[in-house]
């Protein structure tokens, strides 16, 4: 069977759309609540985590480059580890529709459609993200490209919208809750690497040459998002200030109401977010091709199509019934997400690697018995 | 298959029978009373007068040239008086006889049919377990002539025509390479429809001739009137509504594409030429980007992708816009629409559904019709009707526009069959805007994206080289850049080297002047 293949540029698009949708907005205003306006330290701070945490996924899956996290599990200590490994993965992403969906309802929602029914934007969500993982990851990838390119425009348009209001007093002073307070706030910025990540478990075996390129690919794809990212943080914090940023959840939605270019186009957000969507709808694909691929090798299906629609009800009714109650949906964004992500974004790549540390020789006796 | 086919069957595997009067009788049982078969006996001329049958179809063969082989044969003509040795085989008659260009022998009466119903002259003879087939084709077919729905300004105004090796003459015309090589086949058990695969030998993509050759010899069907039947069974992606194989009726876009490593399939009796594989863009790209200066080129391919934009999706915009998010149009905007919409009975979607589907309407009866009524309905309904229905009430100015604007943009695109995908795409984005706002409109929009994401037209990406991004290929994508910056072919062609080094002109030094 032909090796599907997913290039470099491919990975790094999937990790910039995968972070930064809700990195610009949600993120920010959490941090913005935490911090004030050294949010974009803490993004900043957070991306170097993030780069850190690629390269360790990378180093743990380097010495076998066509198994992803779930088959190394396999391999270090047997089939029932390999499951665990699967069903922690499949739980990161189950729990990651919470955010996911979140921001991805309340920017149509409150934005755009108040009268329109919740279901209505879960159900056309999953359909895409079902339609996606029909047709396999490469397209996926490819979409990805696309949503990057995007994401460029977007962030042109933002910045030639709010240039004009642009205060850089309102970043002043710098660090003024001290360095070890915004160190703990980039842990919320951390949970959106932890998405990346975890999808570079799935994905990197994937690249062409993983071995090679899979650390630096995945760190370029970290920093690429951190620029993206950080440029709305500046924005938000110069131009709407941290005091305002901090009153809404989706502060990305504010600085683009904010933006106009010149008379006659008053409010042109409509357009970004159209141009935001495919990322957004990129997030929904990949948290449903994550929970759909663990769940096929828990099962031990050779194929995820048989499972797509049993796991897009699954997301579909947690997401349903997070996003139902915006309190809810912050308290779990805030408190019950970072929890989840953290452990297992950041936990199970450490766990891996060590094992893989302490089973080196295991692992290469199987490879020289392999060849 | 029914007993009339289960004998004819039988027949058409028959071998010639050394007996003149049983092939004749065959023959007959096959074709039947045919009006249009012509039988002419004769007697093969030298010693040994031979009895001979020539079979042909009037209108198919040439008359002239059976005449000609006729005359050749009988008695009395001067070249008949060399004398045919008696254990001689049927093979070298044409030696002794014929002037003819091409002859090859028959040993099946289904073999015999086959020619005779192909246009040639088959010819028995009594005594000889085989037939002799000479070529005597010729029958009337038009002209070359423009094509007439890929029109263009500056470049050749040649066109395919019905007959196959018109076009693939007027092709190898274009190119005098020997390495051009045409594959024959047949497909259609009926119809017997000639088949041609272009290609150049050292260009085409590695392994995509044998993928054509496999997917036509795999079509079982009993008749190929047009190539539309060839590209349905042959596609990548059949339930798609995009054309994953090129379709055209210019010899310089099918000499462009070979040059470029990818494959032509001609059919016969049809002036639309096949191209795989097929990408997206070509379908925005016009010969005339490559006949006039670059500048001009790009400017009107970023022409064309706008209109393609408009033709896709500023109806669907508009009633997004008009029906739920108000509040983005710009104020004065929205005023002016608000106004004309004021005595409207009719929701947006619905208002657009009737005007898109009464452009549609339009335009068919205007194909349709004989050619100078059409034009009268066309005006009498863009025009007169239009106006009337803004007057009556029943439609906004403002939706004329829009839907004016978008026909006018489809017709911008230089492929035709590709535009058609688009109008048919305009209506499933319309509605899903009309009903849910921006979340109907990105939902269906990026629906249709993964679609297009995820087909592929014999092995490569629909939209390579955007995606997968191919960085090489970008110079004749959206840019067309200039033909001394064009030194690559497209990346799956064999030999990518399309010129010698660097070949920008430059204006002679002062002193060389």
């Amino acid at each position: 069977m032909k090796k599907l293949n997913i290039t470099n540029g491919m990975l790094v698009a999937m990790i910039v759309n995968m972070i930064y949708v809700k990195a610009i907005g949600v993120t920010q205003g959490v941090l913005a609540r935490q911090i004030g306006q050294d949010m974009w330290i803490a993004t900043l701070l957070g991306t170097l985590q993030g780069i850190g945490i690629l390269y360790i996924t990378h180093l743990a899956m380097r010495r076998t480059p066509d198994l992803d996290m779930i088959a190394l599990g396999d391999r270090l200590l047997g089939k029932g580890f390999g499951t665990v490994v699967a069903l922690l993965i499949f739980l990161f992403f189950l729990a990651a529709i919470g955010p996911v969906m979140i921001t991805f309802v309340y920017h149509l929602q409150d934005y755009f459609l108040p009268e329109a029914p919740l279901s209505l934007f879960i159900v056309c969500a999953l359909l895409v993200g079902a339609l996606g993982c029909f047709y396999g990851l490469e397209v996926i990838a490819r979409l990805a490209l696309i949503g990057c390119a995007f994401i460029f425009l977007l962030n042109v348009l933002i910045v030639i919208g709010s240039f004009e209001e642009f205060d850089i007093r309102n970043l002043l002073p710098v660090l003024e809750q001290g360095l070890p307070r915004t160190l703990a706030a980039s842990l919320h910025f951390d949970v959106d690497c932890a998405l990346a990540s975890m999808m570079a478990a799935l994905v990197l075996p994937m690249l062409k040459s993983p071995q090679k390129e899979g650390g630096k690919v995945g760190m370029l794809g970290i920093a690429t998002s951190g620029l993206m990212v950080i440029i709305w943080s500046i924005l938000e914090g110069a131009v709407l200030s941290a005091e305002v940023t901090s009153r809404y959840t989706i502060s990305c939605m504010k600085l683009a109401r904010n933006a106009h270019i010149g008379e006659f186009l008053q409010r042109y957000e409509m357009i970004m977010i159209a141009l935001y969507s495919i990322s957004a709808l990129f997030q929904v694909m990949f948290c449903l091709y994550g929970v759909s691929v663990c769940t096929a090798r828990i099962l031990r299906l050779k194929s995820i199509r048989p499972v797509i629609l049993p796991c897009c009800l699954m997301l579909g009714t947690l997401g349903y019934w997070i996003v139902k109650d915006h309190f809810r949906a912050i308290v779990y964004l805030e408190r019950y997400w970072p929890w989840v992500a953290l452990p297992i974004g950041f936990g199970l790549p450490l766990v891996m690697l060590g094992l893989r540390l302490l089973m080196g020789r295991r692992l290469k006796g199987e490879a020289a018995a392999q060849r | 298959m029914n007993r009339l086919a289960a004998a004819a069957k039988a027949v058409l595997e028959r071998k010639i029978a050394p007996g003149l009067a049983d092939n004749e009788a065959a023959i007959d049982e096959v074709m039947g009373n045919c009006a249009d078969l012509l039988k002419r006996s004769f007697l093969l001329g030298g010693d040994r007068r031979v009895p001979g049958l020539l079979v042909c179809l009037d209108g198919m063969a040439d008359l002239g040239t059976v005449e000609a082989i006729l005359k050749e044969l009988l008695p009395f003509a001067e070249g008949s008086l060399k004398r045919f040795p008696d254990d001689s085989e049927v093979e070298a008659l044409p030696n002794f006889y014929l002037s003819s260009a091409s002859t090859h022998t028959c040993e099946t009466v289904g073999e015999a049919i086959a020619a005779v119903i192909s246009g040639n002259a088959v010819l028995l003879f009594e005594g000889y377990g085989s037939g002799l087939i000479a070529n005597a084709r010729g029958w009337k077919e038009r002209n070359v002539e423009e094509p007439s729905t890929e029109n263009n300004l500056r470049g050749p105004r040649d066109g395919f025509s019905e007959s196959i090796r018109t076009n693939t003459a007027l092709v190898r015309r274009r190119i005098r390479d020997p390495m051009l090589r045409f594959a024959a086949m047949t497909v259609g058990t009926r119809t017997q429809t000639s088949i041609n695969i272009a290609y150049i030998g050292d260009l085409v993509k590695e392994g995509l001739v044998d993928e054509v050759k496999r997917r036509l010899g795999r079509i079982r069907i009993d008749s190929v009137l047009e190539s539309g039947y060839i590209e349905e069974l042959i596609e990548d992606a059949p339930l798609s509504p995009f054309n994953t194989a090129q379709s055209t009726e210019r010899p310089d876009k099918v000499a462009s594409a070979l040059l470029e490593g990818r494959v032509a399939i001609f059919v016969d009796n049809t002036p639309h030429v096949l191209i795989v594989p097929t990408f997206f863009w070509q379908f925005m790209q016009a010969p005339d980007d490559y006949y006039n200066r670059y500048w001009v080129g790009t400017f009107y391919r970023f022409v064309r992708y706008i209109a393609f934009m408009i033709s896709l999706l500023l109806p669907s915009i508009y009633v997004m816009l008009v029906s739920f998010h108000q509040e983005m149009i710009p104020t004065s905007l929205a005023l002016t629409i608000a106004s004309g919409r004021e005595i409207i009975p009719f929701p947006v979607l619905l208002e657009a559904l009737i005007m898109e589907f009464a452009f549609e309407l339009m335009r068919e009866a205007g194909l349709r019709m004989p050619k100078p009524i059409g034009q009268a309905v066309s005006i009498v309904g863009s025009l007169i009707i239009g106006q009337a229905a803004v007057q009556a009430g029943l439609v906004s100015p403002f939706m004329v526009i829009v839907v004016a604007m978008t026909g006018i943009s489809s017709f911008a695109i230089p492929g035709y069959t590709s535009s058609l995908a688009i109008r048919l795409l305009r209506f499933p984005l319309l509605i899903a805007s009309g009903l849910f706002g921006l979340l109907g409109f990105a939902t269906m929009a990026f629906a249709l994206l993964l679609h297009v994401l995820s087909i592929h037209s014999f092995g490569e990406p629909y939209l390579a080289p955007a995606s997968p991004y191919r960085p090489s290929d970008q110079r004749d994508m959206l840019l067309r850049v200039p033909i001394w910056m064009m030194d690559l072919r497209p990346e799956f062609a064999q030999d990518r080297e399309r010129m010698e080094g660097s070949q920008m002109p430059k204006a002679p030094k002062e002193g060389q002047r």
